[in-house]
């Protein structure tokens, strides 16, 4: 699950500033994670990415929440239950805090980001079970965000404006380690989708790391050619074989 | 041939029986359809031969029980996530923790609106 997410996550991280014009509280996207196995794909995880409002005394942030959660009939075997969020600037989807809780088989552990812009470092809290706390504050470049906020700063990207074979780069945090990825844009798509037939970006996915992403033009991820870019449809292929994500449902999009 | 084919007609209707009652039965379809082709080549020396031995009846018994079961876990089964509850408390509990957080931290640097 962990692959999945990275390959999600280097989907869609981006280094931008663009303004948010895309997502707003209230979204909820449903995925179903499926798993090729022996040349059959078979139906995983139930993935969400859901967005809220979070008022503090100071200010109203967007959460960004992110779970998946294997399908019952799975959980005897290998029971995931894994949540991802970040807590980011409504406008410009910066992140102040992400937080990462995952459940997977007899695996735990918890991860928190405290994110400073100013001093260009984030405070790391990791806690694994049976284990001490370990916190550790690591430097950072000015563009680099989360998993979960690069997820959704993807949809941010301004796609009538690229040419075919166009490259942006991205760097993420991960594991308390900045990653590199990029996005290869690769023109328009018309595909079917439980939610309908959808125009949409086909962006080719990359990673510096090529123990996540595997080989070049692998991993591809249509967005919907629309305002609000929703991620539909995703073929990832990683160290432990291939799969794909599909969109089931869409609910609360801005456009 | 007729011994050969005998023995990987039981293995791979065993395996197709085995395959078809996991989560993974729709696995099963792969050693069935070997369980069938072995088991009807065997049938066919058997008869050759002029004696059919009861065993390959039986793969095929075994193999129809193993497409029987697939087929209907693949119409019938809906796939769904259970046992959500815990996830819902931790995501409740994060947030009501992250808020506690944010409170702490200089919202200001990044100018969002109140």
């Amino acid at each position: 699950m962990k692959y999945i997410f990275l390959l999600v996550i280097a989907c869609f991280s981006i280094t931008l500033k663009g303004q948010n014009n895309a997502i707003a509280a209230g979204e909820k996207l449903t995925y179903t994670a499926a798993y090729n196995m022996s040349g059959i794909l078979t139906n995983l995880a139930e993935v969400t990415m859901e967005t809220s409002e979070l008022k503090t005394s100071k200010a109203t942030l967007l959460r960004l929440k992110c779970t998946a959660a294997t399908y019952s009939k799975w959980d005897n075997f290998f029971k995931i239950r894994d949540l991802y969020e970040s807590y980011v600037n409504p406008n410009t989807l910066t992140p102040y805090l992400y937080k990462r809780d995952i459940n997977e088989g007899s695996y735990s552990k918890a991860m928190k980001y405290t994110f400073s812009h100013k001093t260009k470092t984030v405070k790391s809290v990791q806690t694994k079970k049976n284990r001490p706390e370990e916190n550790k504050t690591v430097s950072i470049g000015s563009g680099t965000k989360d998993i979960v906020s690069t997820l959704y700063n993807i949809r941010l990207l301004d796609y009538d404006d690229m040419a075919i074979g166009d490259r942006k780069t991205f760097t993420i945090i991960f594991d308390r380690k900045e990653m590199k990825g990029q996005i290869t844009y690769l023109g328009y798509e018309t595909i079917d989708t439980a939610i309908g037939e959808k125009e949409c970006y086909k962006l080719a996915i990359g990673s510096d790391q090529t123990d996540v992403l595997q080989g070049n033009n692998n991993n591809i991820l249509w967005l919907t050619a629309d305002g609000n870019k929703i991620p539909v449809y995703g073929k990832f292929k990683i160290p432990v074989g291939n799969g794909e994500l599909k969109i089931k449902s869409a609910t609360g999009l801005l456009n | 041939m007729k011994k050969a084919t005998t023995i990987l007609a039981i293995i791979t209707s065993f395996l197709a029986i085995i395959l078809s009652v996991l989560p993974v039965s729709n696995l099963a379809i792969f050693p069935a359809i070997a369980a069938l082709v072995f088991g009807l080549i065997a049938f066919y020396f058997s008869k050759k031969s002029g004696h059919v031995k009861k065993i390959i009846q039986f793969t095929f018994l075994l193999t129809i029980i193993a497409l029987s079961i697939t087929i209907y876990k693949a119409i019938f089964t809906t796939i769904e996530v259970a046992d959500t509850e815990t996830l819902e408390a931790k995501e409740n509990e994060s947030e009501e923790e992250a808020l506690k957080d944010l409170e702490d931290i200089d919202l200001e640097e990044l100018e969002i609106g109140g």
